[in-house]
C-alpha cells in the first residue's frame, strides 16, 4: 500500500517562550489528525493564528510536534527520505540580494544533493518552468514581489519533489503572476504530485484544490471535498465563515 | 558522511561569499588599512626599535581587525539565517545539521583566513617599504592568531544559540578572547588562593582557554606552534562545536 503524502495522527504542538521566571505556554494545535493522498491538491484555510504555518513546519521538519505522529511518505519529517521528496515554499521567501537567480538555486540544489549536469539541468528546468529565464541576467536585488515568489517556488521544484508544501503561495501577487503560478501547480498536479498550499484567498483554493481542511484555534473544523462545496449554495465561502463564526 | 561533504562545502563557499559581499566587509578593510598603516608611525617614533614595534603592532592590529570581523560574522550568521527565514529553505532539505554547522564555521573561518592574509600581505610590504625583511617567525604568529581565531569563532557560534541577540554574542565572546588572555595570571591567583576560593577559581580555569598559548612572538625567542597549542585550539573549537550541535538540533525554527 502507497504511504500518503502526509499523515497527522492526534498531533499537538505548544510553543514555550521562556520568560524571566517560568514560561509561558501556548498550544498552537490540538488533537490534530488527517491524510492527504499522493497527486492531491489539498488547500489549508483559516484566520490569522489558526495554526496553518505551524502545519507546514511541521511536515517540513523544521518544528517537532509535542505529541502524536507526523508522517511524510510514511517517515518522519525529519528523516532525509522524507525531506528528499518535499519542496517548501515558506511565505516571503528571502534570497541574498546580491546573487542571480541561477546562483541562488545551484546553492539549493547542491544542498538537495545535485551536482555536475543534474544540477545544471534541474536550476535550467525550474527556472524556464517558473517563467524567470528572461530575468536569468538580473540580480535578485532588482527582483519584483512576483519575481521572487517564482523564485522560491524555482528552488521548491528543484529536486523534483512528489509533495509541494506552499505557505501562501500567491499572497501579494499581481493577476498575472497568479494566473501563471496556478497554471504551473496545476501542471506538476496533473504529473501526479501533491500539493499542500495555505491561503487567505478562498477564491484562489476553490480554484486549484480537490480538498480544503479549515482550521479554527488550532484544530480541524472542518474538511471539505470540491463535490461538496460545488453543492452547496453560497460555495466555499459559506462554509469557511459558518467554520470559523 | 561521504554525502554530507558537498553540504559542507556548498555551506562552507555559500557563506564565505555573503561574508566578503558584506557591505562591512569593505568598512572592514578599510579600517584594517588604516589601522596597518599607522602602525608606521607608531614604528617611527619608536626610534632604534622601529622593525620590532613596527612588526609586533602590525600583528596586534592584525588580529583585533579579523577578530572584530569574525565575531561580527559569527556571532550575527545563524541568527540572521532565522531571521529572514533562508534557514527554512536548508533544513527543509535533507541537510544534516551538524554539516549545516560545520559548514558555517569553515566559511567563517575561510573569511579570516582571507581578511589575515591580505592584512599580512599589506603588513609585510610595509615593512619592505620601510627597508625591513620579514621578521622572526611571522607566519607562526598569524597561524597561532588563525587557530585563536578558531577557538572564538566556534565560541561565537555555540553562544549565538542560546543568547537572545547577536549583539550579547559579541559580547560575551569578547569577554572570553580577554579572559583567555589572562589565563596564566588566573592560574597563579588559582594557586595562590586556599580553600572554596581557590577550588573555584581553578574549577573556573577549565572553562576558558588559555589563548596565550598561541602568541608565539610573546616568547623571549620566537617560537614554532607546538602540538600542545595545537591540541588545546582542537579540543576547544570541537568543543563549542559540539556544544552548539547539541542545541542546534533541539532548536526549532
Amino acid at each position: 500500500m502507497t504511504p500518503a503524502a502526509v499523515l497527522f495522527s492526534g498531533v499537538e504542538k505548544t510553543y514555550r517562550r521562556p520568560r524571566l521566571l517560568g514560561a509561558d505556554y501556548h498550544t498552537a494545535l490540538k488533537d490534530l489528525s488527517f491524510e492527504i493522498p499522493p497527486g492531491e491538491v489539498t488547500g489549508l484555510l483559516g484566520l490569522n493564528g489558526a495554526g496553518k504555518t505551524t502545519i507546514m513546519k511541521l511536515i517540513t521538519g523544521l518544528l517537532f510536534p509535542t505529541a502524536g505522529k507526523v508522517r511524510v511518505f510514511g517517515h518522519s519529517p525529519s528523516e532525509g527520505a522524507a525531506k528528499a521528496r518535499v519542496g517548501f515554499l515558506p511565505e516571503l521567501p528571502y534570497f541574498p540580494p546580491q546573487v542571480k537567480p541561477a546562483e541562488a538555486l545551484a546553492y539549493y540544489g547542491r544542498l538537495s544533493g545535485l551536482s555536475g549536469a543534474s544540477l545544471s539541468a534541474a536550476v535550467d528546468s525550474a527556472m524556464a518552468r517558473t517563467g524567470l529565464e528572461p530575468h536569468a541576467g538580473k540580480r535578485v536585488l532588482e527582483f519584483s514581489k512576483g519575481m521572487l515568489q517564482r523564485l522560491g517556488l524555482a528552488q521548491a521544484l528543484l529536486h523534483g519533489p512528489d509533495l509541494l508544501v506552499l505557505d501562501e503561495p500567491v499572497s501579494g501577487l499581481d493577476p498575472l503572476a497568479i494566473h501563471d503560478i496556478r497554471s504551473l501547480l496545476a501542471g506538476l498536479n496533473a504529473e501526479g504530485k501533491a500539493v499542500f498550499l495555505s491561503s487567505h484567498s478562498i477564491s484562489e483554493v476553490e480554484k486549484l484544490c480537490s480538498r480544503v481542511l479549515i482550521m479554527v484555534r488550532g484544530r480541524l473544523s472542518r474538511s471539505v471535498t470540491r463535490a461538496e462545496w460545488e453543492a452547496a449554495r453560497g460555495g466555499l465561502e459559506k462554509i469557511f465563515v459558518e467554520a470559523v463564526k | 558522511m561521504r554525502r554530507a561533504a558537498p553540504v559542507v562545502l556548498s555551506v562552507a563557499l555559500n557563506s564565505f561569499s555573503e561574508s566578503v559581499r558584506n557591505r562591512f566587509f569593505t568598512l572592514f578593510a578599510v579600517f584594517a588599512f588604516t589601522a596597518v598603516y599607522a602602525s608606521v608611525l607608531a614604528g617611527v617614533m619608536a626610534v632604534d626599535q622601529e622593525a620590532r614595534l613596527l612588526a609586533d603592532f602590525g600583528l596586534a592590529l592584525i588580529e583585533l581587525t579579523a577578530l572584530a570581523y569574525a565575531l561580527f560574522g559569527a556571532s550575527s550568521s545563524l541568527l540572521r539565517e532565522a531571521e529572514t527565514k533562508t534557514i527554512y529553505l536548508v533544513f527543509s532539505r535533507p541537510v544534516p545539521r551538524w554539516a549545516y554547522l560545520a559548514g558555517k564555521f569553515c566559511g567563517s573561518m575561510l573569511t579570516a583566513a582571507l581578511m589575515l592574509a591580505v592584512m599580512a600581505l599589506l603588513h609585510l610590504s610595509l615593512l619592505y617599504f620601510r627597508g625591513f625583511g620579514v621578521p622572526e617567525a611571522y607566519g607562526w604568529a598569524l597561524f597561532g592568531t588563525f587557530l585563536k581565531l578558531s577557538v572564538i569563532v566556534s565560541f561565537a557560534f555555540f553562544v549565538s544559540l542560546f543568547s537572545t541577540s547577536a549583539v550579547s554574542t559579541l559580547v560575551i565572546s569578547a569577554i572570553m578572547w580577554t579572559l583567555g588572555h589572562f589565563a596564566s595570571e588566573a592560574r597563579f591567583l588559582a594557586e595562590q588562593s586556599a580553600g572554596l576560593k581557590g577550588f573555584l577559581l581553578g574549577a573556573l580555569l577549565w572553562l576558558v582557554p588559555n589563548l596565550q598559548l598561541f602568541n608565539v612572538r610573546d616568547a623571549g625567542a620566537a617560537l614554532a606552534i607546538g602540538p600542545s597549542a595545537l591540541f588545546s585550539a582542537a579540543a576547544w573549537t570541537l568543543s563549542s562545536y559540539l556544544g552548539a550541535l547539541w542545541l542546534l538540533s533541539r532548536k526549532e525554527f
